[in-house]
């Protein structure tokens, strides 16, 4: 029986878990977990099928409205919301999937870019449902979880949980099947492999957990701000899979801890905060593009004297 | 019921230019058959047309008795079509086992979705993969990154990656394009250790090649049949010696 | 009602041939480069806040609308051959997404340099007050506006079908690899189209000043509807292009009258069923 994880994953997972709450706030500690679990899962996506999409705040937007919107309105408790709202965003990724995964990658990053734009302007014009500009307020969270930490833990379940099903997803053969259509989309076709039907798996998949995280969000502090929902944040999501490390599983969490460290942290000391991240960003696209866990894979390899290994093998081994 | 191939009056047509008219031919099952002409002569959209990479403009392709034109291209390994391609066409981040696993995966479980089981996990799909392997002679590279290989490894890989199914009929965009002599001669004894368990159809440019191994060649010129025949008849044809031999052979 | 609808048609118009020549500009840089251009926004907002800073120092908004857009262009020279150049031979969503960063960066420049609070610009003495039309009495400054974006287009038409240097520059939106192998610098040739692109962005930036202000954040705003006004045209198409951004300027200001918010969502949907059932767009060749 293969092993899920490697011990590097497993070590640095168990030391982000225990270390966050130490670091930061409980809360913050929350969030970076929640744009983790949206980083894999948009790297189902870019690593790991190579469609670079423009439209996860699309997701992460409509899974944080939805539990919202459930909870506040409706007086469903979290238990409940937060999985109609990822049922919400399969559901809706498998609609918007049909039209957007056969396109080439121009058209694709286009059209998730154009589906993403409706969906705000929606949220943003809809002010009774989504509260508009302001965003959606008053999201209450049950009793047993409303203080920060039992909240946290709350979030540490859902993380492994997610985690461990996204990661049996890509050890699958499924998994397999969409690494071979990134590296050569037609030999995958000429060996019998449905392309777009398994991107569109990609898609729902991505979509689905990246709803996940944006329904756990709106518990996080409460309210769903409008940007979550914003082309902006579909480039952040990207941002932080890459800074992380988009040829390894664990990586994109990395970069989602980085990007909630700027955010909260360093725009404490200084407004511009976001150039800081754009220039990062530039640099990361510029010189580091296997992102911070492929430069600790590298100096790993040299410190230990192995031979690097083929990023497939990497992959599968939970790295 | 005929098995086999058959070409049956295909023709593909780019506007006004007819880059294949009304071609017809027939290959009978376990066959190795060869087409063969100048360049711009029609080849490559032919063998595009059997492949379903392109869309005939008219006429029927069959194999096995089924109707195969007009079908996309991951539907023809189901019916136990497989193809290499002329310029390497490999999976460059996988192993050279996982490379093989995308189409014996696909032989063994058909066009199911698994998502639970971890790929490896059927004992099948990797003795199919080594038995691969040890023919194409790549077996100890087998845990190696595809990207790692010589390129004359990797040509030998993408026909391994065509051979794992157990296809039926072996379509080989010339197998030996752009291969050192060596590893022309390694791929060659390959294929014609494959004649007779196998229906081949292969483009080749190596006339010395094509006249060693086929069992029938057709000879294209400015999209048309110039001849058909085995590979005697062809050498002793002065349309084709006139058109494509010049005058050797 | 009539009234209304005649001065939001003039309105359409004017902000259409901004769009138009944003759009243009966009679809430049998209057939050289085969990406979207994430940073175009950001060129745009440049465009205007260099005319405004040029206009503060010298007094004349004639002369900032000259300098400021060559301005832009100069600091596109700098983004094209420090920046995406090297990226040239990586993959395709690296240029995208270094793109993006530089929109990222040069929207908080912006603040750093200018502030955080919009500005607003005096329109020129000599284009202020009305125009009477007849039927209608006109803003003397979009009447101006509009003609002379009609120029410019005219202009860049002319540049383009006329020239030896824009037939390149056509041909290499057509087909990349061709030019190169016809002898001509590849780079060269890109660099020049990407600066035209910035130019165009520069210069609507440039000339909305007086009617639409300046903002921060108007790049982000620009951007997503310079896309849109690619797609709907056809990528690849110029005169696709002018087009489809009078198109969506006059869609956009004339649904303000009846259904304000659904202008924007408007767009978006026009925008993904062309994606959906003309992938080609209205006009374009690929």
């Amino acid at each position: 029986m293969q092993k899920l994880f490697n011990l590097p994953t497993l070590i640095f997972v168990v030391v982000l878990i225990v270390g966050l709450p130490f670091v930061q706030r409980p809360v913050v500690a929350a969030e970076v977990l929640t744009l983790g679990i949206a980083a894999v899962a948009t790297n189902l996506l870019l690593g790991y099928t190579g469609m670079l999409s423009f439209g996860q705040a699309l997701f992460f937007g409509l899974g944080a409205y939805c539990a919202g919107i459930l909870t506040t309105r409706y007086g469903l408790s979290a238990f409940l919301s937060i999985p109609a709202a990822m049922v919400f965003s399969a559901a809706a990724a498998w609609l918007i999937g049909l039209v957007c995964v056969r396109r080439s990658g121009l058209y694709f990053i286009m059209i998730t870019f154009a589906f993403n734009q409706m969906v705000f302007f929606i949220a943003y014009s809809w002010t009774t449902m989504t509260g508009g500009e302001d965003g959606l307020p008053g999201v209450r969270r049950p009793m047993i979880i409303d203080d920060q930490w039992s909240f946290y833990v709350f979030t540490v379940l859902v993380f492994l949980a997610s985690l461990c099903v996204m990661k049996l997803f890509v050890n699958s053969p499924t998994g397999r099947i969409l690494q071979a259509i990134r590296d050569n989309p037609a030999r995958a076709a000429a060996t019998g492999h449905d392309v777009g039907r398994y991107k569109l798996i990609a898609f729902v998949m991505a979509g689905m957990f990246t709803g996940l995280a944006g329904a756990i969000f709106s518990f996080v502090f409460g309210i769903v701000p409008i940007d979550k929902i914003d082309w902006r944040f579909s480039g952040d999501i990207v941002f932080m899979t890459l800074l992380g490390g988009s040829g390894s599983f664990i990586g994109p969490v990395i970069g989602a801890a980085f990007y909630t460290w700027l955010q909260e942290t360093v725009s404490q000391y200084w407004d511009r905060w976001p150039m800081i991240m754009g220039i990062v960003f530039a640099l990361v696209v510029l010189f580091f593009r296997t992102g911070i866990a492929g430069m600790a894979e590298v100096i790993a390899a040299k410190a230990w004297g192995k031979r690097s290994t083929a990023k497939a093998k990497q992959m599968e081994a939970g790295s | 019921m005929s098995t086999g191939l058959q070409c049956v009056s295909v023709s593909k047509h780019f506007g006004a230019v007819k880059a294949v008219n009304n071609v017809s031919f027939e290959v009978a099952p376990g066959a190795l058959h060869t087409i063969i002409g100048p360049n711009g002569a029609g080849k490559t959209t032919l063998f595009n047309c059997i492949t379903s990479e392109l869309q005939p403009t008219s006429g029927e392709v069959r194999f096995d008795g089924h109707v195969i034109s007009g079908r996309r291209p991951h539907e023809l390994p189901a019916f136990g079509i497989a193809r290499s391609f002329q310029r390497t066409s490999i999976f460059s981040n996988l192993t050279v086992a996982q490379n093989v696993w995308v189409s014996a995966f696909r032989a063994f479980s058909g066009t199911k979705v698994e998502v639970l089981r971890p790929a490896d996990a059927h004992p099948e799909v990797t003795a199919t993969i080594y038995q691969t392997l040890e023919e194409v002679g790549l077996s100890r590279y087998a845990d190696a990154p595809a990207t790692a290989l010589a390129h004359g490894d990797q040509r030998l890989l993408d026909f391994a990656i065509a051979l794992a199914p157990k296809p039926k009929l072996l379509l080989l965009d010339e197998p030996t394009a752009g291969l050192s002599r060596a590893d022309t001669h390694r791929v060659m004894h390959l294929i014609e250790g494959l004649k007779g368990r196998y229906t081949i159809v292969l483009i080749e440019h190596k006339m010395d090649v094509v006249m060693k191994i086929s069992d029938r060649i057709t000879v294209m010129y400015f999209g048309e049949v110039l001849a058909e025949g085995t590979p005697e008849e062809i050498r002793a044809n002065a349309k084709v010696r006139e058109a494509y031999l010049g005058r050797r052979a | 009602m009539t009234i209304l609808i005649a001065s939001q048609l003039l309105n359409g118009l004017a902000t259409g041939m901004l769009y138009a020549l944003v759009g243009v500009g966009l679809t430049l840089v998209l057939g050289m480069l085969n990406i979207p251009n994430f940073a175009h926004g950001a060129l745009y907002a440049f465009g205007a806040y260099f005319t405004y800073t040029v206009v503060n120092l010298t007094g004349s908004f004639y002369l900032a609308v000259l300098i400021g857009p060559l301005l832009v262009v100069l600091m596109a020279f700098v983004l094209e051959s420090q920046g995406i150049r090297r990226l040239y031979t990586a993959h395709h969503d690296y240029q995208l997404l270094f793109l993006f960063a530089m929109a990222l960066i040069l929207q908080e420049a912006i603040i750093l340099i200018w502030g955080p609070v919009g500005f607003s610009v005096l329109t020129p003495r000599a284009l202020s007050g009305v125009v009477d039309l007849g039927f209608i009495v006109y803003p003397a400054y979009r009447l101006a506006l509009i003609v002379a974006t009609i120029l410019i287009t005219v202009a860049l038409w002319l540049f383009l079908t006329r020239t030896n240097v824009g037939a390149i520059v056509r041909a290499g939106i057509e087909n990349r690899e061709m030019v190169s192998v016809l002898g001509t610098d590849i780079n060269r040739v890109f660099m020049l189209t990407f600066g035209l692109g910035a130019y165009l962005a520069g210069l609507a930036g440039a000339l909305a000043t007086p009617i639409l202000g300046l903002t921060p954040s108007m790049g982000a705003d620009m951007l997503p509807i310079s896309f849109v006004i690619v797609v709907i045209a056809g990528l690849g198409s110029i005169l696709g292009a002018i087009a489809s951004g009078i198109l969506i300027g006059i869609a956009q200001s004339l649904t303000t009258i009846w259904w304000p918010e659904a202008s924007n969502i408007a767009i978006y949907v026009m925008m993904g069923m062309m994606i959906v059932l003309r992938p080609q767009g209205l006009f374009g060749t690929r």
